[in-house]
């Protein structure tokens, strides 16, 4: 849930998602689900050259569990929150 | 939320995990990301000769097998010579 | 249009299964479920490498194991049709005691009745359970 949370904070962010196929796509992040699936508008591929596949696409939707990697804008993540929101959990985890 | 509601009946570019490229016009889906495309033809690129389409028809894909759903722009994939682009076909899906 | 229902509409309709391993198999669709296991007959069944065939009167295939199946184009028109009809049924029969039955009954209704009857008991299983 607290990934998700993280997610849903950063729609409207330019992030790049790096897939399990080693492709990776940049673009602007619409939403997210529960599942981590991703929509990411105004893509781009990198490395169009190599993959020139998705050349008429602009918007997409990605699998939550195809990802490997997302790069997000660290000006927009605040790490300290995410800290103590994940020390608080872990600590609710335990009690239970 | 992210859904696949505002892809049916539009055309879209599936990527699945074996990396197979499938374009087809979304019929439907459901929770699991199954999907239903109608009119839908496998893309194969090679680095030798320009892409082959292959007609498949109906098709049902599981959703565990999807790796992208790309909203097609019609006229700029109308816009492509598919006969001219050389490219290696996309990689499997390894975790 | 709900994947499960385009699947549940192809019963009895030749298609073609392809595994995650890669084999296929080539027969008429029996049964299926939520999960989307399926029973085939009359099946052919080919390795992932094309170069071994079997021939199965019966089969059952997980769900899970399933990459995709293909479909007779026209099933999509016949579902699409049958939930049109099913719609207009439904409609039809909450206004019934308004507009004349006489016009409704005759032909129109026994077609009907047994389209209800077919599309019924596969709905009302998965619709109605849920929402009980």
């Amino acid at each position: 849930m607290l990934i998700f949370s993280v997610f849903k904070t950063l729609t409207d962010q330019k992030v790049t998602v790096e897939l399990k196929n080693d492709l990776s796509i940049t673009g602007v992040l619409k939403s997210v689900d529960q599942f981590l699936n991703i929509r990411l508008d105004k893509i781009e591929v990198f490395d169009e050259a190599r993959h020139p596949h998705m050349m008429a696409v602009k918007n997409c939707f990605i699998r939550g569990s195809v990802v490997r990697y997302v790069q997000l804008p660290a000006e927009h993540v605040d790490t300290q929150l995410l800290e103590d929101a994940t020390r608080r959990e872990a600590a609710a985890q335990n009690k239970r | 939320m992210a859904t696949l509601q505002g892809y049916v009946d539009h055309r879209v570019l599936l990527i699945l995990q074996d990396g197979r490229a499938i374009v087809g016009v979304m019929a439907g889906y459901d929770q699991k990301s199954n999907v239903v495309l109608s009119d839908s033809k496998e893309r194969v690129y090679s680095v030798e000769e320009g892409v082959e389409e292959i007609p498949l028809g109906l098709y049902l894909v599981k959703g565990d097998q999807i790796v992208l759903i790309g909203e097609l722009d019609e006229a700029l994939d109308q816009s492509v010579d598919l006969s001219t682009i050389r490219a290696e076909p996309i990689p499997p899906i390894h975790y | 249009m709900l994947p499960l229902s385009l699947l549940n509409a192809a019963q009895n309709k030749p298609m073609l299964v392809e595994l995650k391993n890669g084999e296929t198999f080539n027969g008429h669709l029996v049964n299926c479920d939520n999960f989307m296991n399926i029973t085939l007959r009359e099946v052919y069944q080919t390795n992932a490498d094309g170069d071994k065939f079997w021939k199965l009167k019966e089969c059952y295939i997980r769900g899970s194991t399933i990459k995709y199946l293909r479909v007779p184009d026209t099933l999509l028109d016949a579902v699409k049709e049958e939930q049109n009809r099913a719609r207009e049924a439904g409609r039809s029969a909450r206004g019934a005691h308004v507009s004349g039955a006489g016009n409704r009954g005759g032909r129109g209704m026994l077609q009907r009745g047994r389209g209800a009857m077919r599309g019924g008991p596969i709905r009302g299983g998965r619709g109605r359970g849920r929402g009980m």
